[in-house]
């Protein structure tokens, strides 16, 4: 693999891996929903 | 005694993004991405991806996401009629009949291959796969073994498969039935993590390959790597790339499908609807990039080198069985965890295409869940049948992919977002999606929905039509099959516009709010 594929591999998967940790982050520590009627 | 049904809903929140993610995450995360990226410029074909992700799919995804909430506020839970409400009137409401043929026709032909994976994942568990000889040998054989397993070397045949279609479909009407938090999101909950613990193993398991063959030392994970993700800038400048990325995001993200407008419609006014659609695209491109991106091409790679690797069904069914057999006395278990992964991946997202069309049947026919799951899968069922029997080179399955499966998933996305950013209005939009919000959408995207998407997606649907139709035309006009399968289509869109005017007549009667000219407290 040359040093391009290092690059963009490397930099695709620290996006995907950084902003689906961020999103369960902020979503499970969000203020618990209120109990549904 | 109250005789008023219990209105469907949602248990949790982090369960409904597991069913959108669910209903997103399918087999084109494993085998389609990677086939395309690699024959589309490879890394490179990661900027005119995210740029159709950024511009496309998530203001797209956040518009059906807004759309359905407010749609679902007036008791709407279909697709034509929550377009009907934020398209103001009888245009939209009759366009959204995309919203539901499109979950119809794919749930036809997505059974029948999720059929496949669940004989294949039996199959490795049992031990029934066996491939002799040399690579050609084997190659050939697990061709073989696919026509077999699948039905697909001749029209008529209703095999061993036909059981596990049988299955399948039991399986999907019991989660569908069962209901939104008692079936869907319940099986949502145990299969994601399920899928990303199996991924997991078998991503570990090709990556630690190093160099199997001797004899080969250039067939070796980094390089199986570099096949994939080397970038070739050229291809940057071929209209083709840009396309084949736009097609790639809205196949994988489930965006212009159906499913969100009517899962999302059970949300209440001040549940988050923003970060819940982030968060399930987030999901979905994990699953796409950061495992079927590593997984399939590098193991193909590493054992049958740069000939033996192409995308598709063909990757995933007759090519990783070589690579299973490549890996010795593991190859068994780690083959059965990649086809109960795809099992797994395929069956979230077919339910996820049953549920809008029975929520159809109820809303427009006022009859029962059960008695419009019967009718649901009377239809489907027959058409899913038709394609089974007609499995010679998969050309009712072909036809039914293309015109319902890739072109009318355009077209439904370009109505969607006209809707949202020029008659429902980017404004009053935006503030649905921020009632609510666990995250702030930036401002910028209410320049992207209202003008970027449409006019991206005019262009992508202008170079479909010039690329792509005139070829298809000609393969309808010669191959009766084709030709056949798309006229069933068309008496479906005669049924469902039928439905659409008996539905508008009892919304009206009932006083219902049927173009969104009414606020709702």
């Amino acid at each position: 693999m040359n040093t391009g594929g290092w690059i963009f591999m490397l930099v695709s998967l620290s996006i995907v891996w950084g902003t689906t940790i961020w999103a369960y982050t902020r979503l499970l520590s969000a203020p618990s929903e209120k109990p549904r009627d | 005694m109250s005789t008023e049904k219990k209105p469907m809903e949602w248990g949790t929140r982090l369960g409904v993004i597991l069913a959108v993610s669910g209903s997103a995450v399918g087999l084109g995360n494993f085998l389609r991405f990677p086939g395309q990226a690699a024959a589309h410029g490879g890394g490179a074909f990661m900027i005119p991806y995210i740029c159709a992700l950024l511009f496309l799919a998530l203001p797209i995804g956040w518009a059906e996401w807004a759309m359905a909430r407010y749609g679902g506020e007036r008791g709407f839970h279909s697709g034509p009629a929550i377009l009907g409400v934020a398209g103001r009137g009888r245009v939209a409401r009759y366009f959204g009949v995309l919203a539901i043929l499109i979950p119809m026709v794919v749930y036809m032909y997505y059974v029948y291959i999720e059929a496949w994976c669940l004989r294949y994942a039996w199959e490795y568990l049992v031990g029934g796969v066996s491939l002799t000889g040399s690579i050609e040998e084997k190659v050939r054989g697990a061709a073989v073994f696919f026509g077999h397993a699948t039905g697909t070397n001749a029209d008529g045949v209703l095999n061993m498969s036909s059981v596990f279609w049988l299955i399948v479909v039991t399986l999907n009407i019991i989660l569908v039935y069962r209901g939104l938090s008692g079936g869907i999101e319940k099986f949502c909950q145990f299969a994601l993590p399920a899928m990303a613990v199996l991924a997991m193993i078998v991503l570990i398991r090709v990556l630690t390959l190093g160099t199997p063959d001797p004899a080969h030392p250039d067939q070796n994970v980094l390089n199986g790597l570099g096949f994939l993700w080397n970038p070739d800038f050229s291809k940057l400048t071929d209209f083709d790339t840009w396309l084949a990325a736009a097609g790639q995001i809205f196949f994988s993200l489930s965006v212009g499908f159906g499913v969100i407008l009517n899962y999302a419609s059970y949300l209440k006014k001040n549940d988050d609807i923003a970060l819940s659609g982030f968060t399930a695209s987030a999901t979905n491109e994990l699953f796409e990039v950061g495992f079927g991106g590593l997984i399939t091409i590098t193991a193909a790679f590493v054992f049958l080198g740069a000939s033996g690797v192409g995308g598709g069904f063909g990757l995933g069914f007759q090519t990783l069985p070589v690579v299973f057999e490549q890996m010795g006395a593991a190859g068994r278990w780690i083959g059965f965890a990649w086809f109960f992964l795809l099992f797994l991946a395929a069956i979230t997202s077919s339910i996820s295409m049953l549920q809008p069309v029975k929520a159809f049947f109820e809303e427009a026919l006022g009859i029962s869940s059960g008695k419009a799951i019967a009718w649901v899968s009377i239809i489907c069922g027959c058409g899913s049948l038709w394609v089974i029997w007609f499995s010679k080179n998969m050309v009712a399955l072909d036809a039914m992919d293309f015109w319902v499966g890739t072109f009318c998933i355009f077209l439904l996305a370009t109505v969607q977002i006209i809707c949202f950013g020029w008659v429902w209005g980017v404004r009053e939009g935006m503030s649905e999606l921020d009632q609510g919000a666990l995250m702030r959408i930036p401002r910028f995207f209410m320049f992207i929905m209202k003008y970027v998407a449409p006019a991206y997606l005019l262009v992508v649907l202008a170079g479909f039509t010039y690329y792509n139709l005139p070829q298809k035309m000609t393969e309808l006009s010669n191959t009766p099959v084709a030709l056949w399968t798309v006229i069933i289509i068309g008496a479906v869109i005669a049924l469902l516009l039928v439905m659409v005017a008996m539905g508008e007549r009892r919304w009206r009667a009932a006083g219902m709010d049927l173009d969104g000219k009414r606020e709702v407290n």
